[in-house]
């Protein structure tokens, strides 16, 4: 007993004399799950501790008075606590908060897929679209994702029941109004942007923010890349053409040059096809891109491109046995996107960007003269500022301008449409769970002299770690398309209502998302207007009257943890729609539509032969197609449409240099898809839609000059 | 007065030196620590020491780069890949304050790229293209800054081991770049014993399994 009370005396005045305490306690999430590994210290020393696998920690400290208990723990907000240490000791309990910009925060995302390298919780990665399908093209790589139909006559994302022109593209902020080659009938064509300039890519499908509009079913929204990494010449050797690209890279700018020559012709005789062509496509394309660090945060870019090509085909004339249609076109595009993008006084973003695009088109069918000039202005300002924490205002605003003149033969239309924009949105966390994106959008048309404003809603909520639930509501107007506005100016914006609800789960190496949405059509424009092929329907008016509907459920699969080197994934979309429109007699499910959409993309890296090997299977049920002979509208459906297609990217050495050698095949199985059909003028002859060649193989070599070492 | 002054003076370089003596017991201690660890938990608890150190002495890149440091082979020894980004988020965090208290520094160099090469190692397929350029930009910067240095080319020899042969990788291609790397070690004084010494041993290693394998 004299023992004990003379140590613990003795206890008592060492720690006196020392002045030791000792600090302990235990860490824990919001949820009371216990955090081991975080760091514990006071500021200003030494001392400190990092907590056990149960959460709880111990520390003894010599220091006395006044000091700050800091934790801290990777994924959390730090924490600090001024606490006075003395004789006595200290037992803390302390409860870390999620850090919401890591991991684990809710993202708005409904009605969206996004490509990216610098978010995580993403579904795609830019590599993803540039090796889906058989041609590197953007779109037919956004077409195995659910909510896009399988359209092969014409080019276009077709969506949730939307027309190709309800789609618009979204290149740094900035509208472009023709992203794809010129359109040849029956044939659809590329998209003019190559997959690899950008770093991001959002497809909305529904239910988007304010910042966007003229849009009615989606808008796809890309983020070109920053600076050059490094100094790089590269040459592209295909069945179709040669390029060949070359970076420079400085301290704080860097410049790429891009210049490539195609023509079909030599593919054309080897690859047999079924249209008749007169000259096979052939043309130059010339880019040039400049980046300028400002600052630390400022970056100027401004993209320049050039491309010129012609071809001729001639095509069946089903008014006579003997007689073909001929159809020559030249076309020329000029496009230059710049943007400069900062952040000021801490919290302030801002963007500001330009863009011009020039289209210029001149066909010739039969003995007519025919052509086409758009010159399209933008110009965009958009303001971000972080209010708090994790929410921020954007505002900004838009002005666009279409010089529209387009002619056939004798007749002659124009058109000078100047449209303005403004938009107001706040993104607002709530809590780390439960965040919200509520924007207004108003527009002015000049042309159609209408003015309109659009509310945009998205909320998210969030579950558990990976999944959560998402609800979206907007409104979206256009106006009518220059087609319409050569005949009439009195239209009014034609409108969508989305409503949008989805539950995704988004782990590291799996995705789940299945999406419901219900899309109301107003006020689209009617009318007859001169197009092909020619449907014989009664004349119509001129008027926004028409209306329509679409309703589904998109789902989405991805799975890279299953098998081995294997990444795959599942769409369907499931769609049913009516629309009364141009000059439909009737509510009709449209032509570009098909009830049942599936599609599967299966990727396996073989290491052994540094190999990507990618399989793409498409099936969609038929569409209808216009019989005159059926006296129900619409009343037919084509054969169901199916592809599968296979490509490969052999990565290899080649001269020293680093080289991609890329082969893909087309509709491997030989299926006989029908796109529809074309009907002679009373009806009495019809021809398929079909693919201008059964098969389509591509082969291509990407040689990245000196390259040796891609590590 | 003067003689007053010279022992406040030297009391004033005496407590100096025994902070500074403390500091660099510190790191000592904790270095020896970095075999022992096993989990990423380990390597965290470690890393957390360093950074103790580092907050609490604010103007010295030693303790942060060797938090990033450890950091990065917590990244090494999760096999959660998100776990391994925000590791490496925060390996990242400490090097930029190591590179901004020391700048034009060959080790922090050494370090951005080795946090590069961890990057890529988490998604090989997708992030070639940025991280692997991204740590060969670093490595060489590193090699400009000091030539003598063996752990650029450690490193840069490590990846080149691991990356397929029709890259221009495998043992035969990294051979010659980690001979460089050991010559380079042989002949490498550290200013102090609590700078950047490790690779060495792993460089050895790594000849060894190269030689035998012919």
């Amino acid at each position: 007993m004299k023992l004990l009370i003379t140590l613990s005396f003795i206890f008592i005045l060492s720690s006196a004399i020392y002045g030791q305490t000792k600090i302990s306690g235990k860490i824990s999430d919001e949820s009371n799950q216990p955090l081991p590994g975080a760091n514990i210290y006071l500021k200003d020393t030494y001392d400190g501790t990092s907590s056990e696998t149960d959460g709880t920690f111990s520390f003894v400290t010599e220091e006395e008075g006044e000091f700050e208990l800091i934790v801290s723990f990777v994924g959390y907000q730090s924490y600090s606590e001024k606490i006075t240490l003395g004789k006595k000791e200290k037992f803390l309990e302390i409860k870390l908060k999620e850090e919401s910009t890591e991991l684990g925060t809710v993202v708005i995302s409904a009605g969206s897929f996004e490509a990216s390298d610098e978010n995580k919780a993403v579904i795609l990665r830019p590599l993803d679209i540039v090796t889906t399908g058989s041609d590197a093209d953007i779109y037919s790589a956004l077409e195995t994702l659910p909510g896009t139909q399988q359209i092969g006559e014409t080019e276009g994302l077709f969506v949730r029941g939307g027309s190709a022109n309800e789609t618009k593209t979204i290149i740094d902020d900035m509208t472009v109004q023709n992203p794809f080659y010129s359109s040849v009938p029956d044939i659809p064509s590329r998209g003019r942007f190559s997959a690899f300039q950008f770093k991001g890519t959002v497809f909305s499908t529904g239910g988007y923010s304010a910042q966007y509009g003229q849009a009615l079913s989606s808008v796809l929204v890309l983020k070109t890349q920053d600076l050059a990494p490094k100094n790089l010449t590269a040459i592209s050797i295909m069945a179709l053409g040669f390029g060949g690209s070359h970076s420079q890279r400085w301290e704080n700018s860097s410049m790429s040059v891009e210049a490539g020559y195609y023509n079909l012709g030599p593919y054309f005789q080897i690859q047999k096809q079924r249209t008749d062509w007169d000259k096979a496509p052939e043309g130059f394309d010339g880019s040039v891109n400049y980046r300028l660090q400002t600052s630390k945060t400022g970056m100027l870019k401004a993209f320049l491109s050039y491309s010129i090509g012609d071809l001729s085909m001639r095509f069946p004339n089903l008014d006579s046995v003997s007689y073909k249609n001929y159809f020559y076109q030249k076309s020329k595009n000029f496009f230059v996107n710049s943007n400069y993008h900062d952040i000021l006084f801490d919290d302030w973003t801002l963007f500001a960007g330009y863009s011009v695009g020039i289209d210029n088109e001149d066909d010739e069918i039969d003995s007519d003269l025919a052509g086409k000039d758009d010159v399209f202005h933008t110009a965009k300002v958009t303001v971000s500022k972080n209010i708090f924490s994790n929410s921020f205002l954007t505002f900004g605003g838009e002005v666009q301008n279409l010089d529209h003149k387009s002619f056939f033969s004798q007749l002659n239309g124009s058109f000078n449409e100047t449209y303005l924009a403004g938009y107001l949105e706040a993104d607002i966390f709530f809590t780390n769970d439960f965040a919200g994106r509520i924007g207004v959008r108003a527009e002015n048309s000049k042309v159609i002299d209408q003015t309109n404003i659009a509310p945009r809603l998205s909320f998210a909520y969030r579950l558990g770690t990976y999944d959560q639930l998402n609800f979206a509501y907007g409104r979206f107007y256009q106006t009518p398309d220059p087609s319409f506005l050569l005949y009439s100016k009195n239209y009014d914006f034609e409108n969508s209502d989305h409503y949008i609800f989805n539950y995704q789960y988004i782990g590291s190496e799996r995705t789940f998302r299945i999406e419901v949405y219900y899309k109301n059509y107003g006020k689209l424009a009617k009318g007859s207007v001169q197009s092909y092929p020619n449907f014989n329907l009664p004349q119509v008016d001129y008027t926004s009257t028409g209306r329509g509907y679409a309703k589904g459920i998109d789902i989405f699969w991805r799975d890279r943890e299953t098998f081995d080197y294997v990444d795959y994934w599942v769409s369907y979309s499931y769609l049913d729609t009516k629309r009364d429109y141009k000059n439909f007699p009737k509510l009709a499910t449209p032509t570009f539509t098909a009830p049942h959409t599936f599609s599967i993309v299966a990727k396996r890296w073989i290491p052994e032969i540094a190999t990507q090997v990618g399989l793409t299977y498409s099936f969609a049920t038929g569409r209808p197609y216009f019989n005159p002979n059926n006296p129900e509208f619409l009343g037919d459906r084509g054969k169901n449409y199916q592809n599968l297609s296979l490509n490969a990217s052999i990565l290899t050495n080649l001269f020293n240099s680093f080289t991609i050698i890329f082969f893909s095949v087309d509709n491997i199985l030989g299926y006989e898809n029908i796109y529809g059909y074309n009907y002679s003028t009373d009806g009495s002859r019809s021809a398929p839609i079909l693919p201008p060649a059964l098969r389509t193989a591509f082969i291509g070599m990407f040689i990245s000059l000196g390259e040796t070492n891609p590590y | 007065m003067r003689r007053s002054l010279s022992v406040i003076l030297s009391l004033l370089f005496l407590t100096v030196a025994i902070a500074d003596d403390k500091y660099e017991k510190e790191i000592k201690k904790n270095l020896q620590k970095i075999d022992e660890c096993k989990t990423p938990n380990d390597f965290i608890k470690l890393a957390n020491n360093f950074e103790r150190i580092a907050v609490a002495e604010k103007d010295k890149w030693l303790p942060y780069y060797y938090s990033a440091f450890t950091y990065v082979l917590a990244s090494f020894a999760d096999s959660v890949n998100s776990r391994k980004d925000i590791y490496l988020d925060k390996a990242i965090k400490f090097n930029e304050i190591a590179d901004s208290l020391q700048p034009n520094n060959s080790e922090i160099y050494t370090m951005k790229g080795m946090i590069s090469q961890a990057r890529m190692q988490i998604d090989p397929m997708n992030r070639w293209q940025k991280y692997g350029t991204d740590a060969t930009t670093n490595f060489t910067k590193a090699m400009q800054i000091d030539t003598l240095n063996p752990r650029p080319e450690y490193l840069i020899g490590v990846g080149t081991f691991y990356t397929p042969q029709q890259f221009g990788g495998g043992p035969t291609a990294a051979k010659p770049i980690l001979e460089k790397s050991l010559a380079k070690f042989e002949k490498f004084i550290p200013e102090n014993e609590i700078m950047p010494k490790w690779g060495k041993e792993q460089v050895v290693d790594y000849l060894k399994q190269i030689n035998e394998s012919k």
